[in-house]
């Protein structure tokens, strides 16, 4: 990995206040981040989240209205912190940096940059994108989605009459809503901003929260924490984020005893992550995973709006196609020579895009595995002729125009479009990726063939232009945000 | 010299099977451990392999179609030829006309169901190209030896290329016993080594050819007991470069091993092969070998690599890593050269330093990897 001496190193961690410092510390680099974290004896397990516990009690007290208000008002003073207009907002004069800092990102979104090994104009847009999901209006209309009567999350409440009239009894039975005292989350590698909306929603249902970032979304997690300790001291006590290197050997005990120590765990990851945190975590303690998905757009370019495939290109560029929103398969509807001239067009778009919003830089092993990709495609397209590949000069995108049987998920903005004759074809093609499925974006396509993909597993059916950031209250791999981490109670 | 300069002076389009008949006489030259350059200089090579070449286009339409659509202009030299992708032996048969046998990867980062398939015109013709090698390197001052094998033997896996070479080894004249102690199913046979190395009846040295996997292995099997192997006896370990096994320290395991087989670091060989080409790589001769971290890979004279830029391909400078690429002449039935993902760089005398996998997998996100991906849906192929 490589070291950056000169550059002050981020801190990978925030324990809640009366904590002694961690006596020791160990470095290293998360994506081009220089990066310190606790050593794995700097603190006990079993302390840290003995700590969480007592301060959600403190959480648990305070009216979900009023939760909505704080962690919304974080939110937007997360977007402030990091918006390089901010300054002149509030001053009506710009700030000496403020131009370089819209040129270049604040220093803020370049760390988040450096750390995801995303381009600043990449860390910037995804910010942009997820940033009004984390408001008070839409966490306000969040909580209203997942709990109509939303008194359930502060005690027990009269539930909803049967027959829909709101506030009516229904046989004297009173509900509520209590998510578990200590939620432990592992975060998603590199997709910026996903810790953050974890952390939200667990906090919305009142539980403490102990975070482990993934390696490259440290700086924004930390960076949000850190605002939520100075909003109000009731967070700040059951609010813990700690980096760790997930899987190396020195650090088991210290992931075991957080996983004992937790109620409920919510994982990003691998298979293989999800696997490793089942086969660790107490048979009593709840799992919530979110495994790797793939996106898939459905494209009738004859019908639908003028720009598909600049929506297109945005859909599979943003996050560098790290995201489980983002499109990796088009299914286009039309002759194979048709498709040939729209490919045509989604590789000017991606290109426009490049242009607009950069790519990170890449590993070795990335680069690497893009020519074997494209090599082997090529040759693939010497011996059958059913291939055509549009590449970046650079390599920073590819369209590649292939039969749908040749499709694998690759990243990088490699979009991989396949021509098929009508939308009935595109139903075999989905039924062969719905253990992975999550996202599908349309266009041209009705809303009627809805219930088909949802059958095929999809759990997201949204329009094309729609695709890379989702609302607040969608349905995270089928799940409802809110509700998958609470538990229910009666009162009779 | 003054035969491989014969070997390079035909003109004219030959057939596969006529420079396949040139190179095995190539095989079968004087060796000389210095990465070709005494034995076949620039000129030479660049005409055998442009000779190879043109049988290659001529045989192969998919391969032609393949290097027109890549390339403007005819090449002039080895490296002006574009390189396929070692990844593409997953996709296709890769042959000019009938393989007698096909090797399998053995399916590192795919899992089994993506293994890349080597279709090889011709075992005996593998088996020279590697002879001449091998012998230098392993065999080099023995009289007489007894082979342990944590390899499979080659009819326990026929489609394994290193198993098929742990095959040729054992069939040499100075081999006089040999033991495979290696089963896919149990892994290494403890009891089956003790036994051979307890044979007082022939005490000869021993040559125990090895993954260094299965090194590991038989080193916690022992758990750190003795079990010394009779002095001459030396090592030929392979693999731990490609990521699969937890990436090995050589200096820790060459420790362990002297600690406990009685076999010291200057008798541990390391052999670099992939089942995509026929030649091989070794970085040192046995009983000569200098510190681990002093060595350098040195493949036959009928290869040459270069480090290219993973940005471009671009060719790098001696001392500067990249993607190894190489050019296998004895890969004349199918293609000599091949991108692979290997990092490393040359050094100034043709040798090359291994570095292992292109550092930096993708980076994790929510979405899938091309491997979770095939894994999740089943759309591999190949399966054994």
């Amino acid at each position: 990995m490589r070291r950056h001496p000169d550059r002050r190193e981020t801190d990978a961690w925030l324990w809640p206040p009366g904590l002694p410092a961690p006596p020791a510390t160990e470095r290293r680099s998360a994506g081009d981040l220089p990066i310190r974290h606790p050593a794995p004896d700097a603190i006990r397990p079993g302390t840290l989240s003995g700590v969480l516990r007592d301060g959600q009690r403190e959480l648990a007290a305070i009216g979900v209205d009023e939760l909505v208000r704080i962690l919304g008002g974080v939110g937007e003073a997360l977007v402030a912190e990091l918006d390089p207009g901010t300054a002149r907002s509030q001053t009506g004069v710009e700030a000496p940096n403020a131009r370089r800092e819209r040129d270049h990102g604040s220093p803020g979104i370049r760390e988040i940059a450096a750390n995801g090994r995303l381009s600043p104009e990449m860390a910037r847009a995804v910010v942009d994108g997820m940033a009004p999901s984390w408001r008070v209006r839409a966490l306000d209309r969040l909580v209203a989605t997942e709990f109509p009567v939303r008194g359930v999350l502060d005690g027990f409440t009269a539930e909803r009459g049967s027959a829909g009239k709101a506030g009516a009894p229904e046989a004297g039975r009173l509900v509520r809503a209590a998510a578990p005292p200590l939620t432990l989350h592992f975060g998603a590698g590199s997709v910026p901003g996903v810790t953050v909306t974890s952390m939200i929603r667990a906090l919305l249902v009142k539980s403490a929260v102990l975070v482990k970032p993934g390696a490259g979304d440290i700086a924004l997690t930390v960076r949000f924490a850190r605002l939520l300790h100075r909003a109000d001291p009731r967070l700040a006590r059951a609010v813990a984020v700690q980096y760790w290197p997930g899987g190396a050997p020195k650090w088991d005990g210290f992931e075991r005893g957080l996983l004992r120590g937790a109620d409920q765990v919510v994982v990003y990851g691998s298979d293989t992550t999800i696997k490793g945190i089942r086969a660790r975590a107490p048979a009593s303690t709840r799992l919530i995973e979110h495994p790797h998905r793939i996106g898939v757009s459905i494209i009738d370019p004859a019908a639908a709006p003028p720009g598909s495939a600049v929506d297109a290109a945005r859909a599979a560029a943003l996050f560098e196609q790290r995201g489980c929103v983002s499109t990796h398969l088009i299914l286009l509807l039309g002759t194979p020579e048709a498709a040939a001239t729209w490919c045509a067009e989604l590789a000017g778009a991606l290109a426009a895009t490049e242009n607009e919003i950069p790519a990170g830089p890449s590993t070795p092993g990335e680069l690497s595995a893009r020519h074997q990709l494209l090599g082997r495609l090529r040759l693939r397209a010497a011996a059958s002729g059913d291939i055509r590949i549009w590449t970046a000069e650079t390599g920073s995108w590819s369209t590649i125009l292939a039969p749908p049987d040749a499709f694998e998920a690759a990243r990088g903005r490699t979009v991989w479009v396949a021509p098929i004759a009508s939308r009935a074809e595109a139903l075999p093609v989905l039924s062969s990726l719905s253990a992975v499925l999550q996202t599908v974006g349309l266009a041209g396509i009705g809303a009627g063939f809805a219930q088909a993909l949802h059958d095929l597993g999809a759990t997201r059916i949204v329009p094309l232009g729609q695709v890379p950031f989702p609302g607040p209250d969608w349905f995270h791999d089928g799940s409802r945000p809110l509700r998958e981490l609470v538990r229910w109670g009666e009162l009779r | 010299m003054t035969r491989a300069c014969g070997i390079v002076s035909g003109t004219g389009r030959a057939s596969i099977g006529e420079v396949m008949d040139e190179l095995r006489e190539l095989f079968a030259g004087d060796f000389v451990d210095n990465g070709g350059a005494s034995i076949i200089d620039a000129a030479a090579f660049d005409r055998l392999a442009l000779r190879v070449h043109g049988a290659q286009r001529a045989s192969n339409p998919v391969l032609r179609r393949y290097w027109d659509a890549c390339a403007r202009t005819e090449p002039s030299a080895w490296h002006e030829i574009t390189p396929v992708p070692v990844q593409a032996f997953r996709d296709l048969p890769i042959i000019a006309g009938s393989a007698e046998t096909v090797f399998r990867t053995s399916g590192t980062t795919g899992g089994d169901s993506r293994r890349g398939e080597h279709h090889v015109a011709s075992v005996e013709f593998y088996r020279a190209a590697a002879r001449a090698n091998y012998r230098h390197h392993l065999l080099a001052d023995a009289q007489a030896l007894r082979i342990i094998s944590l390899i499979p033997g080659p009819a326990l896996i026929r489609d394994s290329s290193l198993s098929t070479m742990a095959g040729f080894i054992a069939r040499e004249p100075e081999v006089v016993h040999s033991t495979w102690a290696f089963g896919p199913a149990h892994g290494v046979d403890v009891d089956a080594i003790r036994e051979a190395v307890a044979d007082s009846v022939a005490p000869h040295p021993v040559l125990l050819l090895t993954t260094a996997l299965a090194l590991v292995q038989l080193l916690d099997a022992l758990g750190g007991a003795p079990l010394p192997l009779p002095p001459g006896s030396r090592i030929m370990e392979t693999g731990g470069f490609k990521g699969r096994v937890a990436e090995v320290d050589r200096s820790m395991l060459y420790g362990r091993v002297a600690h406990t087989l009685d076999v010291p670091e200057t008798h541990i060989v390391n052999e670099y092969g992939m089942t995509e080409m026929l030649s091989q790589a070794y970085d040192c001769v046995a009983g000569k070998g200098p510190p681990a971290n002093e060595r350098v890979h040195r493949f036959p004279p009928w290869v040459r690599t270069r480090a290219l830029d993973p940005a471009d391909l671009s060719p790098l400078p001696e001392g500067r890593p990249g993607l190894l690429a190489h050019f296998d002449l004895a890969n004349a039935a199918s293609v000599c050269h091949l991108l692979t993902e290997d990092f490393g760089w040359t050094t100034a005398d043709g040798g090359v330093h291994l570095l292992g996998r292109a550092p930096g997998a993708g980076l994790r996100g929510c979405s899938l990897t091309a491997e979770s991906f095939l894994r999740a849906t089943r759309r591999g192929h190949g399966s054994p």
